[in-house]
């Protein structure tokens, strides 16, 4: 495809672009970015939210979000200048030259519109078919992308598909014009693993047959593994590094490419996670299931495929830290809200220290309550916006150990130095907090009971891989302290390999797997968990073995 | 699907045998029959107790009230009912033209302020925070804030007194075939024109506003996707589907406009026939009134579900 001229499909000349802040005044969010991108070739944009990856890449269709502006610089795509350009040879880029695929699947699709006619609408509209035509090639499209019975599928609407199918879908609609650039943004953000390694493989296969080249952005490294050959690093708005990403994944230059890395799982024999280091048993569980009650009140009694938790057997010893792995719907979440008491147990038992214990809160003693405590994802929506940190530390100290309001604060000083966090955060509130000071905190306030057993639920999740790394430190220091056990719960694989000498693997409410970290890291029994691994070391396969700590 | 409409017709049905039974009973039951309502303290003084009891025992007053509430809901599920107390006049016959001409006003309205405001309501979402949007939005929230009767006084003064171009009031009378009625009344068209075209305008835009800030309208964009495309066809319906439960309840509203426009122009509709019949102590119109507008309202919701369980893919279970 590649034009006699040799010039590249994109050249990206020192742009900067900026958006309009409340305070009227321009603030920058790209900033002297260069690079070109031949035809054909695949980059990956990396980089933590806020990096001005997302930006960058609608700037490949000349488009920005309200208030956005080029402030500077030259962005040529195919030939045409998209920062001077004007709505008609915009016009004639968009979707024509360069397609895109966006975040999420489902709101990216109009709901009340059946997929078949959103993308017969781009090849009406935009390549000028007729209807049967476009109709004819809707479905050499969806069968190319792997969609099945495309002509049923093409009569549905988006919320009756998979999100796996919906994201097929808008790849076939940014296809339809056959573009020489693929654009997409955090493709598989919004999907299970495993969809997520159905998709990428679509989109190399689309790269290998179509001859597009691609533009993908993401925070995943495994991601860009997987599909691309070169790779820029952002930060701040900034290319902090660049190059062929076996080059920067193998031998990152830059602290901040490291970081990056290190958030990746990296199975290495020499860091495994320690051994089973328990005390005695602390948590029980036998049996246990759960589901929710059917939809009609004659028919109580769900059926058992409706089974959210299926009769699982569960044994933390003190001072055991126990990863629960697996997918969206799996029913890890369950789990921790099972065993924190927040909904009841349609069946099987749990105990405590060998005293058995009631399903639900109100049925436990206040010292249970206390000895088991829970983080949660969301660290900003978990502490009440209204309370400074100072209130939401000082009242479980007051509440379980009944101290003063003095000898309160002391204490929650005291948990904030251990958690690097100074006297003076006690009087703000969590909205004046960065992501990682509320997670913080939040691990803060439930250390502050001195529990046995602490839920952390996906606590990482919202987190950029820097504050990731921060924030499990903390975490670890603050559990070996006081030998509490912790049952964390994550689909972050790396999170485990760190931190969970014992893991267990979930799937559709059933254990498929358990054992010791390492060894069912290094050698997988279960298909489902050798997806999942798989899925999550494409990144260190590349670096390995040179990659230095 | 067919399910869920039947499911939703058949509410509205109890909904409405539900609102019958209690306009009865606030009507009958409560203290004071319909006799003793439809009679001045005056008269009912200078009667004799036994002529007053004859009275009520010719209208069947003197029966057990469920006898009288079975009669009722038969008679209303049948338009019948009845005839007044005291002039013996078919009540069906006094509110038939009231409720044609009223109806008639309100259909008016809606045909002329539903496709207004449609465009108003697109043309300022489009133009988002621009002079376009800031002018609507300052006159719809001008246009809904302002009661109907200062409304129509002031187009009175504007349109009737100041430059004489249409009558202050309906000299038309009740009979009278449509197209008559209708000339006679442009400035009571109007004020609830104005009123409606105010509050449907601001629901749309907002509606708007939201649609075209979605993801897959900027995918649309993206895609390059005329834009009088994605605005009629994707983002206009993403609008209207959670708009029509409001405009349904806005609609309920404007029956209670309708009786404050009447009067004010001296148009001869329900609301009117209301306000008459109150004062003359024809309980069995007030309830007929009553019944109907309550009938509005319910059939008016019931039409909005099945209009969003149509356009909305998402409600209906497969």
């Amino acid at each position: 495809m590649a034009r006699p001229d040799g010039e590249p499909l994109v050249r990206c000349d020192r742009l900067s672009i900026g958006y309009a802040a409340a305070s009227g005044e321009t603030v920058g969010v790209v900033g002297d970015v260069s690079f070109t991108l031949g035809r054909g070739e695949a980059l990956g944009i990396v980089g933590e939210s806020g990096s001005g990856k997302s930006t960058l890449a609608r700037a490949l269709l000349g488009y920005l979000r309200g208030g956005g502006r080029f402030l500077g610089g030259s962005l040529a795509v195919d030939g045409i200048d998209v920062v001077a350009a004007s709505g008609p040879a915009l016009a004639a880029l968009r979707g024509l030259k360069v397609a895109m695929v966006p975040q999420n699947p489902l709101s990216s699709l109009t709901y009340h519109v059946r997929v078949g006619r959103q993308v017969e609408e781009v090849l009406v509209t935009r390549r000028g078919m007729t209807r049967r035509q476009a109709r004819a090639r809707t479905l050499e499209l969806f069968d190319e992308m792997g969609l099945p019975d495309p002509a049923a599928i093409a009569t549905r609407y988006p919320h009756q598909l998979s999100g796996g199918q919906r994201q097929r879908v808008v790849i076939a609609a940014a296809l339809a014009c056959d573009p020489a650039l693929l654009v997409l943004d955090e493709p598989t953000t919004a999907l299970d693993k495993t969809t997520e390694a159905q998709v990428l493989d679509l989109i190399a296969t689309v790269r290998r047959t179509s001859g597009a080249a691609l533009v993908l952005v993401t925070h995943d490294l495994n991601v860009v593994a997987r599909v691309c050959d070169r790779t820029l690093v952002m930060k701040d708005g900034r290319v902090v590094e660049a190059g062929p990403v076996a080059e920067i994944f193998g031998r990152p230059r830059t602290g901040y490419a490291r970081e990056l890395l290190a958030a990746a799982l990296i199975i290495d024999a020499s860091r495994a996670p320690g051994a089973r280091s328990s005390t005695g048993p602390l948590l029980g569980i036998e049996g246990v299931g759960f589901s929710y009650a059917g939809k009609t009140w004659w028919k109580r009694t769900p059926a058992d495929h409706a089974k959210i938790l299926d009769r699982i057997d569960i044994q933390i010893g003190r001072g055991e830290v126990l990863g629960v792995i697996g997918e969206s719907g799996s029913g890890k979440t369950t789990l921790g809200m099972l065993v924190a008491g927040m909904i009841a147990a349609r069946e099987g038992r749990m105990q405590f220290e060998g005293k058995g214990l009631a399903s639900t809160v109100v049925g436990r003693t206040k010292d249970q309550r206390r000895r088991i405590q829970m983080i949660f994802q969301d660290p900003l929506s978990s502490l009440n916006p209204r309370q400074t940190v100072g209130t939401a530390l000082v009242r479980p100290l007051q509440f379980f150990f009944g101290l003063d309001g003095a000898a309160a604060r002391r204490r929650a000083v005291e948990l904030l130095a251990r958690l690097g966090m100074g006297a003076d955060f006690l009087d703000r509130y969590p909205r004046q907090l960065s992501g990682g000071q509320q997670q913080r905190i939040a691990i803060a306030r439930a250390f502050a009971a001195q529990p046995d057993l602490l839920i952390c639920d996906e606590i990482t999740s919202a987190l950029d891989a820097s504050v990731q790394a921060q924030v499990l430190e903390h975490l670890l220091a603050l559990q070996r302290e006081s030998a509490a056990a912790m049952m964390v719960i994550t689909h972050d694989l790396s999170v485990i390999w760190k931190i969970a000498p014992q893991v267990i693997v979930l799937k559709q409410g059933k254990i498929v797997e358990q054992g010791e970290t390492a060894t069912v890291f290094a050698r997988p029994s279960n298909p489902y968990t050798a997806g999942l691994l798989e899925a999550a070391t494409q990144a260190s396969r590349i670096a390995a073995p040179s990659v230095e700590p | 699907m067919i399910g869920a409409i039947l499911r939703r017709t058949g509410l509205s049905l109890l909904t409405l045998v539900l609102l019958a039974i209690y306009i009865f009973l606030a009507t009958e039951v409560l203290p004071g029959d319909a006799l003793d309502v439809s009679l001045s303290a005056d008269e009912i003084s200078q009667m004799p107790p036994a002529q007053l009891a004859k009275m009520k025992h010719e209208l069947g007053l003197d029966r057990p009230a469920y006898e009288r509430l079975g009669e009722f809901l038969l008679g209303a599920a049948r338009l019948d009912f009845g005839r007044t107390v005291m002039t013996k006049a078919r009540v069906v016959d006094i509110v038939a033209y009231p409720l044609r001409n009223s109806l008639l006003l309100a259909g008016t309205v809606i045909v002329i302020a539903f496709p207004l405001s449609l465009m108003l309501g697109v043309a300022a979402a489009c133009r988002y925070r621009r002079p376009v949007d800031t002018l609507v939005s300052v006159g719809a929230i001008i246009g809904y804030s302002v009661p109907e009767f200062v409304t129509g006084t002031v187009l009175v003064m504007l349109f009737a007194v100041a430059w004489p171009l249409f009558p202050a009031t309906i000299t038309a009378s009740t009979s009278d075939p449509a197209l008559v009625l209708l000339a006679a009344a442009p400035l009571a068209v109007a004020t609830i024109v104005i009123g409606s075209i105010a509050y449907l305008t601001r629901i749309l835009r907002v509606g708007m506003v939201e649609a075209l800030s979605t993801d897959f309208v900027e995918r649309l964009r993206l895609t390059g996707i005329p834009e009088w495309r994605i605005v009629l066809l994707h983002a206009l319906p993403a609008a209207v589907i959670p708009s029509l439960t409001a405009m349904a309840l806005y609609a309920a509203a404007m029956v209670s406009g309708l009786v404050v426009v009447e009067l004010v122009f001296a148009y001869p509709g329900l609301g009117q026939e209301l306000v008459r019949a109150v004062t003359r102590r024809e309980v069995h119109v007030v309830q007929v009134i009553a019944l109907f507008s309550a009938s509005v309202v319910v059939v008016l919701n019931l039409a909005a579900d099945l209009m969003i369980l149509a356009l909305d893919p998402r409600t209906r279970r497969r």
